[in-house]
Order: C-alpha cells, then sequence, then structure tokens
C-alpha cells in the first residue's frame, strides 16, 4: 500500500523547514520541534492518501495534526504557538498554485486560471479552517479551566 | 497615572509585535490586556498589517490616539516570543512604567540574528530541498539550491536599495529562471521547470495565502483583504520574472 519513496518528501520537508527557521530567527531546540512538525504534517499527508481521494481533505487533517502537535509543543516549550504554526505550513502551503494560477492569468489561460485558483483558495481554507478548529478548541478549554479555577477559589 | 506614557508604551509594545510577524489577534488582544492590567478599562485597539491604532479614555481625562504606521517587515520568532513573554509578566506585575519601558527596551536591543552568510546558506537549503519534494533528481536539485542561492543574494541588495516588495519579487523570479534555464543548457540539470518550482519556493507566498483565511474566518476581513491582494501581487510578480526571463531566452536563444 504505502513505498518507501512516498516517505522520501518528508525528509526533504524537515530539511526545507531547518532552512525556513533560519530566516525567521527561530534558535536552538525550537528549531528541531518545529521542522519535525512540518515534516509530521507531510506525513499525515502521505499517509492519507490511500484512504481520502480528496487532496483537500488530506489538507485539513494534515492541518489539524500540525496544530495539535504546535499547540502542544507550545504548552511545554512555553512559548507562542505562532513560530511553530507559521514553520509547519511551510510544507502544506499552496505556494507554487498561486505562482501556476497567476502565470496562467499571464499567458491568457482563463480557464486553468480559473481552475487553479479556486484550487488553491480550496487548499488555503482547508488548511486554516484545520487550524482554526483547533485553536479555537484550545481556547475554550482554557476559558473552561480558568472559570472552574474562579469558582474553587470562591 | 500618566496616561499618556501608558498608552505610547502599549502601543510600542503592539506595534513591535506586528513588526515581528505577529498575528492580527495576538497584537491586538496583547495590547488590550496591557492596558486592562494596568487599570483603563475603556480602550480600543484596531491593527491591520500596516498600521496600529490604540486609543484610551482615562476617567476624567480628554481621551488619547495613537496610530503606528508599520512598513514592510521581516519575520523575527525569537523577538515575538520575547515580546510576547515581556508582555505576560508586565501583565502579571503591572510594574511602574519606567520599569517597563526598560525592560521593553532590554527586549529590542537584545536582537541576535543568524549571520548573512548562514543566512545564505538557508537560501541554498531551500531550492535543495523543494526541488525533489517536487520530483527532481539530485542533479536537479542541486541547481535548484543555486537558484535560490541567487534569489536570497538578490533580494539582499534590492533591500540595500529600499525596492518595493514587487519589484524584489519580479528579480528574484526572473534571476531564478535564467539561471535555471542557464544550468539545464550547461547539461548540470534534467528539468527546468522542476529546478524553477522548486526555487521560486523562497519566494511564494504560501505562508500569507493561507494566514488570509485564518484572518477571514476568525473575523479580521479587511486584513486577510490586505493580505490576499499582497499575496495575488507577490503570485503575480513572481510569475511575470520567470515569464520574463523563459521568454528571453526562448526568443535569443531558442532554449527554454
Amino acid at each position: 500500500m504505502y513505498h518507501l519513496p512516498d516517505f522520501l518528501p518528508c525528509l526533504y520537508a524537515l530539511v526545507a523547514c531547518m532552512a525556513f527557521c533560519i530566516l525567521y530567527n527561530i534558535r536552538g531546540a525550537d528549531m528541531l520541534i518545529a521542522s519535525v512538525d512540518g515534516a509530521f504534517g507531510w506525513l499525515v499527508f502521505v499517509l492519507l492518501t490511500p484512504v481520502v481521494s480528496s487532496d483537500v481533505v488530506r489538507y485539513f487533517f494534515s492541518a489539524v495534526a500540525i496544530s495539535v502537535y504546535a499547540e502542544i509543543a507550545a504548552r511545554i516549550r512555553k512559548h507562542p504557538v505562532t513560530g511553530y504554526l507559521l514553520l509547519a505550513y511551510i510544507p502544506l502551503v499552496p505556494g507554487a498554485g498561486i505562482y501556476n494560477m497567476m502565470e496562467f492569468c499571464i499567458s491568457g489561460q482563463q480557464d486553468a486560471f480559473a481552475a487553479t485558483g479556486l484550487h488553491t483558495l480550496g487548499i488555503a481554507g482547508a488548511l486554516a479552517v484545520g487550524v482554526l478548529m483547533v485553536s479555537s478548541g484550545v481556547r475554550m478549554y482554557n476559558i473552561i479551566v480558568a472559570r472552574r479555577a474562579l469558582r474553587k477559589k470562591r | 497615572m500618566d496616561y499618556e506614557k501608558l498608552l505610547s508604551l502599549c502601543s510600542e509594545l503592539g506595534y513591535r509585535l506586528l513588526e515581528s510577524g505577529g498575528e492580527i489577534y495576538r497584537v491586538e488582544e496583547s495590547v488590550r490586556y496591557l492596558l486592562h492590567a494596568y487599570g483603563v478599562e475603556t480602550c480600543d485597539v484596531f491593527a491591520i498589517p500596516s498600521c496600529l491604532i490604540v486609543g484610551l479614555s482615562a476617567p476624567g481625562q480628554k481621551p488619547i490616539t495613537r496610530v503606528r504606521r508599520m512598513p514592510s517587515h521581516e519575520i523575527d520568532i525569537r523577538r515575538l516570543e520575547s515580546l510576547n513573554n515581556l508582555c505576560r509578566h508586565l501583565c502579571a506585575e503591572t510594574p511602574p512604567l519606567d520599569d517597563a519601558w526598560t525592560r521593553l527596551n532590554a527586549v529590542l536591543c537584545d536582537q541576535v540574528q543568524f549571520a548573512f552568510p548562514v543566512q545564505i546558506f538557508a537560501y541554498f537549503l531551500i531550492g535543495l530541498a523543494f526541488c525533489p519534494f517536487f520530483g527532481g533528481g539530485l542533479g536537479d536539485a542541486l541547481c535548484s539550491g543555486g537558484c535560490t542561492l541567487a534569489i536570497g543574494l538578490c533580494l539582499h541588495f534590492m533591500d540595500r536599495l529600499g525596492t518595493n516588495l514587487f519589484f524584489k519579487t519580479i528579480a528574484g523570479g526572473f534571476v531564478a529562471a535564467l539561471l535555471a534555464v542557464g544550468l539545464t543548457v550547461c547539461g548540470f540539470g534534467l528539468h527546468s521547470d522542476l529546478i524553477i518550482t522548486g526555487a521560486i519556493m523562497a519566494l511564494v507566498p504560501g505562508i500569507m495565502i493561507t494566514n488570509v483565511m485564518r484572518d477571514i474566518m476568525a473575523g479580521d476581513t479587511l486584513s486577510g483583504v490586505i493580505k490576499l491582494t499582497e499575496s495575488l501581487l507577490t503570485g503575480g510578480g513572481i510569475a511575470l520574472g520567470t515569464g520574463l526571463a523563459l521568454t528571453m531566452t526562448r526568443v535569443l536563444w531558442g532554449v527554454g
């Protein structure tokens, strides 16, 4: 069902994330933690490939996976979740999609432009929903915990 | 309480958070919490990627407002982390304003960045990793690394000249595509399209387009629209740059 070469991109994603760590000034152990998150996101994507046929749905689940990882890492390291999430996004984000879309736009291929554009927006939306769902969940949990603590004090 | 000083402190902190790459909601929340911690009940904070507005009215005083305009900036997660940490401590301890200013200045002075050669090497790694990610071979990967290295150098020098984002991206895409075709013609790489796709990953606004959707869904519609325009411009810039280079090589030398 799975072949080893399918998993090689995870390794490439790890290296790419490390490189972006340097550009975004992420240092020390965080560099590794965040990069592994990026590779993990792609691993989830690859693992889901035979199970889920729509790639937008796969992107959604990958986004959920990276944000759960990032929230846990942020909690343990006591750092804002921004850095981990920003970095883990990198292998998943549809950067090449925007480029292709604008290329079609410039070369006058309207149908291809619309198709790639919608697909890119779909991927971006799926990623955003995945991340937002986890962060909203964490937020609600935090509020519930804070209220309970308040009630106990009284 | 010197409310003008407090307002300056809060807007400076928010400004720096936004500058380091903090999300809109994080900036707005941090400033609001800080003002609440210092006992200001009626305050309004409004942030978009290019501007931060903080207003407050204290009992028995005239309402005051501070506007900060944000130029284009680089992401600096290390500084974001220390600022976020500082904000949390200030909210918990509410030290005298002069103390808080000293601590903020200490955080701002404590800037550590990776050395320039290391950053250029990082650019090389981006191409090296992304080309095989899209299916290129070893030769392609090395060529792609060379292209991203050129992009990094190009961006650095364009930065020094104070060029805007759009032209910077056009130049980056142009240099990358030209080099990719050149290296393919010389026989170092096999697939110039894969090399270019790997190389432009150093330029593409992928994170931005994802943040667009996030901002819009979270209710910061204006920020989302601003970033959407910016990411379309960047994507267009890359396509223009690479298109220009490919057309040039095709017309002038008949390759690519």
